[in-house]
């Protein structure tokens, strides 16, 4: 269990040191093990590059097409998070929106991404534009089920407590639905964090110039597994680093429950 | 009775009513929810400066009763003899709730969550005010040291006595408590009494009367002025009994079982609770 005390305390830092530590020297181990396979066992750079050549095809291409698919992801987790936190808001307090919103937006879950990027870029051509709603589609489910679950999250008891103060409808939202729900707003956003990486690229997948999903297929066709890889790292990148931000804004601000949500 | 004791304050319409005059009436109130019929017929009046507590099997609906006098609920109005009302003198009397629960918000510190009772409603205390008010309430219950605590750091009986730290601050007329202290050790339950009982001899910042939902017999008659036996459901009043034991009582209050009306009080009740009709 985390509390404010606790992580006020040496131990607690520690720790937090202790989870840097272990993964970066466990990684760096991984690395060499690589490295020196592939030289021992001479395997073709176009199957399994070495991890130095990676690092070689990092050039400032690769930042750009980076640069691109940070751009798109970050568009498409900000409009799926207002927005599905907005219409969550909207099932909460009004059942009609809820009952007939709700039959479409599992519909929009189980419909494949895959299937519809390509119409994306029909309508929204191969700029981010497309990439950005791939993104934001993604997200969007998640948020929304999140938010709702969170809004709703409230007991009967605090409800009856505000009650009989005679609270207003704005003074239950802001003192006590949005509070009650920031626990899982909070997983939300890290739950669609990583899947607005997935969405920008399958988007580029599709159709792009530029991107990082653009830089992976491209490199498939000449066989340029290295680029290839420093393209995959960079994606990975993206996501751990916007997780990672995510969590420390969870530790830091919701401080009260860990558990609570999906 | 403790009448010189009250402060009423000026702006409180009862202020100068006399101790004794009803504050709140339950007249005719049965109650169905969801085709249950969980009331019958209940007539209870609430006088100023009494201690009523209210007992009953479990599930009889003893919440619910309070429910009633919160008008978070409301009587049957299509009862077979006639609509059941809850009646006020003129203005309804500040009322406050301490939960069985003690339904703390737990990204507020001590400080905010006594405040939350002064920053809802129509009736809400000016911001300046609220940091005074709620500190002295905290004072009052002693926990003013903890005011910069979170909820998750205090044990539960701390907790409960925030809870009434909370209820209290609103200043309000009438004090309706549902088991208090009922999830509570017996040792903190005992102690929250005492303090429940000074503060309530005290008469505390307008306070006029009180209504507690309780298990314990003990709690009841050590307690109350009157104590009132519901039956099982669909509850209705069986009887209510007055508690001969003096007043004030905190000065004895340690004691108070090794007396004798006590301890008749306590037989009586447990007979009318066990009574088969
Ligand atoms: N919304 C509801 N719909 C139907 N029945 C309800 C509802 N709320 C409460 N009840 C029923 O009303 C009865 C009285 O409930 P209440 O909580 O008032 O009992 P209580 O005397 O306070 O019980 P306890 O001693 O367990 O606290 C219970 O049997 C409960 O099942
Ligand atoms: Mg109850």
């Amino acid at each position: 269990m985390r509390t404010d005390v606790s992580r006020r305390m040496p131990l607690g830092i520690l720790k937090r040191y202790d989870a840097l530590l272990y993964p970066l020297v466990f990684i760096s181990l991984l690395l060499v093990a690589w490295e020196v396979s592939v030289h021992v066992f001479d395997i073709p750079a176009y199957m399994l590059p070495a991890p130095s050549d990676v690092l070689d095809a990092m050039d400032s291409d690769l930042i750009n097409h980076t640069w691109v698919t940070l751009q798109e992801t970050l568009w498409g987790f900000l409009i799926a998070n207002i927005a599905g936190f907005f219409v969550a808001v909207m099932f909460v307090h009004f059942r009609p929106v809820e009952l007939s919103l709700f039959p479409v937006a599992i519909a929009l879950k189980t419909t494949p991404l895959v299937a519809l990027a390509p119409l994306l870029v029909v309508w929204l051509g191969t700029g981010m534009a497309s990439k950005i709603a791939a993104s934001a589609l993604i997200c969007f489910f998640p948020v929304l089920i999140n938010s709702v679950k969170g809004l709703r999250s409230i007991d009967a008891e605090s409800d009856e407590l505000f009650r009989t103060y005679q609270a207003s409808r704005q003074e239950i939202f802001w003192k006590l639905r949005l509070p009650a729900s920031l626990p899982y707003v909070m997983s939300a956003l890290k739950i669609s964090s990583s899947l607005a990486v997935v969405g920008a690229i399958v988007g580029e997948f599709v159709g792009a110039n530029a991107g990082l999903g653009y830089v992976v297929l491209v490199s498939s066709y000449h066989l340029d597994t290295d680029i290839m890889f420093s393209a995959i790292f960079a994606a990975a990148f993206i996501g751990l680093a916007f997780f990672w931000i995510l969590e420390a804004i969870d530790r830091h601000f919701i401080f009260w429950q860990q558990e609570g949500a999906d | 009775m403790q009448s010189t004791a009250i402060q009423a304050p000026a702006d409180s319409q009862g202020g100068n009513a006399l101790v004794g005059d009803p504050l709140l009436t339950l007249q005719n109130c049965s109650l169905t929810l969801n085709d249950t019929h969980i009331l019958r017929n209940i007539d209870l009046e609430i006088r100023q400066g009494e201690f009523v507590s209210i007992i009953g099997p479990s599930g009889c609906g003893k919440s619910t009763t309070l429910r009633l006098m919160l008008e978070l609920l409301k009587p049957d109005a299509d009862d077979s003899s006639g609509a059941g009302k809850v009646i006020f003198p003129k203005v309804r009397p500040r009322r406050g709730m301490a939960f069985q629960k003690p339904v703390l918000m737990p990204w507020l510190t001590v400080r905010g969550n006594v405040e939350l009772s002064l920053s809802l409603g129509p009736q809400k205390t000016p911001q300046s005010l609220r940091r005074g008010k709620a500190e002295a309430a905290l004072e009052l219950v002693g926990l003013l040291a903890y005011a910069n605590y979170y909820p998750k750091q205090l044990s539960g009986g701390m907790q409960q006595r925030v809870a009434l730290a909370r209820t209290l601050a609103a200043e309000p007329e009438l004090l309706l408590m549902d088991e208090p202290f009922g999830a509570l050790d017996e040792m903190t339950r005992d102690t929250l009494n005492l303090e429940l009982l000074k503060l309530w001899e005290n008469r505390a910042n307008g306070l006029k009367s009180i209504v507690m939902v309780t298990h314990s017999l003990h709690e009841a008659v050590s307690l109350s002025d009157r104590v009132v036996v519901l039956s099982s459901r669909p509850a209705g009043i069986r009887t209510i009994i007055d508690v001969p034991l003096p007043k004030p009582r905190s000065a004895g209050f340690v004691s108070i079982e090794e007396t004798q009306p006590y301890q008749q009080t306590i037989a009586r009740l447990r007979r009318e609770l066990h009574r088969e009709d």
